[in-house]
Order: structure tokens, then C-alpha cells, then sequence
């Protein structure tokens, strides 16, 4: 589980607090919050790439930042929000990459690796783009792919910073459906930022509003709490 | 895995080319010498045979430097555009060389005694080029521009020159002259007695290298995803500029600067084989680069009769097109 306990989020500036929550396994979280507000900088913090200005984050009743690189990157996995291809870089290569914790030294694949992968491209459709580089691909292909390599880094734990969106609405269902399959199947906590909310709210996840009122993050039951925020 | 086999073969082409253009490198100059000599002076030396003096102290050194010098400096170019993910990056462009080049001038140039001696020169040249690849990381890490970068070092290149050039202004004749020869660039300097030495350190650089293939490799993706993938960034980051000075300050102390090769070559290289994989990069890269040098250096062999051209020169004019090449093609 990864718990906060008072936390101030921010870089140079403080952005808001967290009081007290704690993200267990098996469960989507979704995370949504005016623009700005400070949503991205939350899922860097719980990746360990921002400090909090305030405040430890536990990560299995151990402080994260006890945590090295290396142990972090077999438990947490992260997608940023926007990925950029990058030319003469395969989709299969790319999410090579994401094994780097299995891979040897050179980077060489074994069988399981091989097959890792391929599972995750079946799951998340993209099994054609295999041979495709990284640059020739559109934003909405690439996401999923950038999702399928967190897949196969299998950490008990994904962030995704607005995973949803680059893709068509059927796209974004096929998501939504997989996230919550995956964390079921094999009990991992995936926590997700999104504007998707309509969507979203149709899937039995956990929601967090990081609200403009008191700049606090607060966990939501109903669809109310969040018509009041962009409402006002 | 498509084309692992044609990659391989594509190699080995490039690897007997090597082998052969050694061998006829060997052969050529103004001196013929018979193919016969050619077993006694590497392997059955006698000082007494003028023929075998020729291909052992004066050829071989320069083969030699040339499959070093294209090596290093296009693996060099090739850790230099994983760094900044820029494919226009290279130790030439960026003013890593400049780096070695002032340290070597002030060297020759001012003639005090200990840089005048062959490890205050490779010392110097090297230091140089670690201290300027610092320099251009330090840059880079608030200039986020790709144009600007490669701006910056050419400017670092300029400033460079113009105190060489003041340098030059007053210094002896006979260091100017030297210096002079040196800046050219020439495969010629080294003597055989160096070049285990030479070949010693490549080697252990190139080993160097085989540590890093992994965080290369996810180094084209950013710094971040490095940093994610468990990696840290910036021990890598003064790991690769340490390895770049190694080569390029190596090279740069014995042959002069050497321009375009460590542009021209990875992009060749990435090009052709198509991939991000920097085990088979490295491999192409030190492939692909020893054979370039070779074939400039024998090029320039063949029209020795009628023009000497510096190496330097002859690497500016295939690559500087090529850079321009590359330039229109990812600026359209």
C-alpha cells in the first residue's frame, strides 16, 4: 500500500496537501482536478521523480525515499503524460525497454521476456504495430503502447498521468475495462489522472478531487462533488 | 526479429573490408614494395630491409591510427547523439575536440617542457576534452534547444581558435610549424612503438562502453525514463561524457582534430541498420568508422603523387554534405 500522511505537493511552490490516504492493491484510483492544479506533479511524486516539499510517502510501511532507483522502478511503474516516438525504435524494442528489469546487462531478451511482450500487445490490441517505429505511429497508438510497457514491467504498482488521452472513445473504454481487469487478476494498485470523468464514473474505481476551494485532495463517493468543482 | 541476418552479414562485409583495405594500405605508397615483404616485416622483422622498414615503421602506424581514430570518434558521435538525443551531435561539432586542441596548443606553443613530452600531451588532450564534455553537459542542461546547443559549441569552437590564434602569434617558428602540421590532422604522427599504447586505451574505452549499452538504450527515450528504469542519470550522463573524452582527446593528441566522422558515421550507421539497440550500434559504429578513416586515408594515398590532402580536409568535404543532408532532411 502506498500511504501519505500530510504531504505538501509542489515543486518550487507548494500546489496542495494531502492529509491523510492511502492507495491500496487490486484497486484503480482515479485522480481529477482542475488544470494546473497540480495532478501531474502528484503521480511524479508517488513515482519518486519530485519530492514532497512536506510530508513521507510509505510505500509497504517503507519510506519511499529509502527506497534506491533500482528497487523503485520493480515496484512502481510510471507513464507521463506525453511520449514522444523516437525514430528507428520499434514498438517491439520499445517495450523491450520495459523489461530492463529482467533483460541482462546488454539488454538481451530471454524467451520469458519475448513472451511477456507479446502477451501485452495482444491485451492491448497493438500487436500490428510490432515492427513500427516509435515516430510512425500516432499519439493514440503510442499511449497504448507506453501503457503495455509499464504492463510488462510488472511493478505491484502503475501511474498513468492522463493515459486516456489521446484516444478514440472506444479506445478509452478498452482502457478503462483493462485497468481494472489487471488490477483484479494481479492484485496491483494502478493510480490514474484523468479529464475523462463521464467515462470513468461508469467504472467501480476509487476517485480523488484535488479541490481549488481548500487545495486539498479528498476522496469523492458521487458524481455531486465533481459537478460542483468545474461548476463553480 | 527481422533482418538479424542481414545485419550480420552487412558486418562481416564491413569487417573484411576492413581487413583488406589494411592490407592494401600496406602495399601503397611511393616506395613499392612486394607482397612478399609484407610477412617478414609484421611477424619476421629485420631493420636491415629497407622495404620492411617502410611497411612496419611508417605504414602500418598510419593503417593502424586510421582504424583506431575512425573507431573511436564514431562511437564517440554515437554516445554523444544518445546523450543529448540529438542526431547532429558529435565530439567535433560540440567542441569536445577544441577542448584537446587548446590543451595541446597550449602545450606545443608555450614549450614548456613537461606538455612537450608524449604523456603531458595525451594528458593534456584528454583532460581538455573531459573538461569541455562537462562544460557542453553543463550547457545542456539549461539549454534545451537542439539548435542551440550545436550553436553553442560551435562558438566554443571559435573562441577556442581565436586564442589559439594569439597563441600562434607569439610563439617560436619551429613550435608554429609543429603545431600547424598537428592541426591538420594527420594519421602519420604516431609512431609504431605508440600503438599498443593507443590500442590499449581504445580498448579498454570500447569496454567501457559494452557497461553502458542498457541505460543507452533507454537513454533514447530521455533522461526521465532513465531515471525511472532504476538508472542514475547522472552518473551515466559523466560515465558517457568520461567515455567520449577518452576517445576524443585520445585521438585528438596523436592525429590532430579529425572532423564530421563522429557526425557522419552514427547517422550512417543508424540509418542502415534501422535500430536504437546500441550493442549493434556500437558494433556498426566501430565498424563502419575504422573502414570510413581507412578508405579516406587510402583515397588520400592514391592522389599523394599529385596532391597531399590533409585528412581533416578530405572528412569535412564527405561529411559536412552529409550533415547538411541530415539538417534538411529533419528541419523540412
Amino acid at each position: 500500500m502506498i500511504k501519505l500522511n500530510n504531504i505538501v505537493i509542489g515543486f518550487d511552490k507548494d500546489l496542495f496537501a494531502v492529509d491523510r490516504v492511502g492507495f491500496q492493491k487490486g484497486k484503480v484510483h482515479l485522480l481529477t482536478g482542475k488544470n494546473g492544479i497540480g495532478k501531474s506533479a502528484f503521480l511524479r511524486t508517488l513515482s519518486g521523480l519530485l519530492k514532497p516539499l512536506q510530508g513521507e510517502i510509505s510505500l509497504d510501511d517503507k519510506a519511499l525515499d529509502k527506497y534506491s532507483d533500482r528497487e523503485l522502478s520493480t515496484h512502481i511503474s510510471f507513464v507521463p503524460s506525453s511520449q514522444k516516438g523516437v525514430s528507428f525504435l520499434s514498438v517491439d524494442a520499445y517495450l523491450m525497454l520495459g523489461r530492463s528489469n529482467f533483460t541482462n546487462m546488454f539488454g538481451n531478451a530471454s524467451e520469458e521476456d519475448l513472451k511477456a511482450v507479446e502477451k501485452a500487445k495482444s491485451i492491448f490490441g497493438i500487436t500490428h504495430l510490432s515492427h513500427k517505429h516509435t515516430n510512425q505511429i500516432s499519439s493514440g497508438e503510442l499511449q497504448l503502447c507506453a501503457i503495455a510497457k509499464a504492463y510488462v514491467q510488472e511493478t505491484d504498482y502503475i501511474l498513468l498521468d492522463e493515459p486516456t488521452a489521446h484516444l478514440d472513445y472506444q479506445n478509452k473504454k478498452r482502457v478503462y475495462e483493462l485497468l481494472k481487469q489487471i488490477s483484479i487478476d494481479q492484485n496491483k494498485g494502478i493510480i490514474i489522472s484523468t479529464h475523462d470523468l463521464d467515462l470513468a464514473f461508469k467504472f467501480p474505481f476509487n476517485f480523488y478531487l484535488i479541490k481549488e476551494s481548500d487545495l486539498k485532495l479528498h476522496e469523492i463517493e458521487g458524481f455531486n462533488d465533481i459537478e460542483n468543482e468545474f461548476n463553480s | 526479429m527481422i533482418g538479424v541476418k542481414s545485419h550480420t552479414v552487412l558486418l562481416f562485409v564491413v569487417f573484411v573490408g576492413i581487413l583488406g583495405l589494411s592490407f592494401f594500405g600496406l602495399m601503397l605508397g611511393d616506395i613499392p614494395t612486394k607482397f612478399s615483404d609484407l610477412y617478414p616485416a609484421l611477424l619476421d622483422y629485420s631493420s636491415q630491409d629497407i622495404n620492411q622498414v617502410i611497411i612496419r615503421e611508417i605504414r602500418l602506424p598510419r593503417i593502424m591510427m586510421a582504424i583506431v581514430s575512425g573507431a573511436a570518434l564514431s562511437v564517440a558521435g554515437m554516445l554523444m547523439q544518445t546523450l543529448f538525443q540529438n542526431p547532429l551531435a558529435g565530439p567535433y561539432v560540440l567542441g569536445i575536440n577544441s577542448g584537446s586542441s587548446l590543451m595541446v596548443a597550449l602545450g606545443v606553443l608555450s614549450g614548456v617542457g613537461f606538455f612537450n613530452s608524449e604523456l603531458g600531451l595525451i594528458g593534456s588532450a584528454l583532460l581538455g576534452a573531459f573538461v569541455f564534455g562537462l562544460f557542453i553537459l553543463f550547457t545542456a542542461s539549461f539549454l534545451r534547444n537542439q539548435i542551440g546547443l550545436l550553436l553553442f559549441g560551435v562558438m566554443l569552437g571559435s573562441f577556442v581558435s581565436a586564442i589559439i590564434t594569439i597563441l600562434e602569434a607569439g610563439s617560436q617558428a619551429e613550435a608554429l610549424k609543429s603545431f600547424a602540421l598537428w592541426s591538420m590532422g594527420s594519421l602519420n604522427n604516431a609512431t609504431v612503438e605508440q600503438i599498443p599504447m593507443i590500442f590499449s586505451v581504445f580498448i579498454i574505452t570500447c569496454f567501457l562502453t559494452f557497461f553502458i549499452i542498457k541505460p543507452l538504450n533507454i537513454l533514447v527515450l530521455g533522461e526521465e525514463e532513465c531515471r525511472l528504469m532504476g538508472y542514475d542519470i547522472k552518473k551515466i550522463r559523466i560515465l558517457i561524457v568520461f567515455i567520449t573524452a577518452l576517445f576524443t582527446g585520445l585521438i585528438t593528441a596523436f592525429c590532430g582534430p579529425i572532423a564530421f566522422v563522429g557526425l557522419a558515421v552514427p547517422n550512417l550507421t543508424r540509418m542502415l541498420f534501422k535500430t536504437q539497440n546500441h550493442m549493434l550500434l556500437l558494433i556498426a559504429n566501430l565498424l563502419f568508422g575504422a573502414f570510413f578513416l581507412l578508405t579516406c586515408d587510402i583515397t588520400i594515398q592514391l592522389f599523394s603523387d599529385i596532391l597531399l590532402i590533409p585528412i581533416n580536409a578530405l572528412t569535412s568535404l564527405i561529411g559536412a554534405p552529409f550533415v547538411i543532408y541530415i539538417l534538411i532532411r529533419k528541419l523540412r
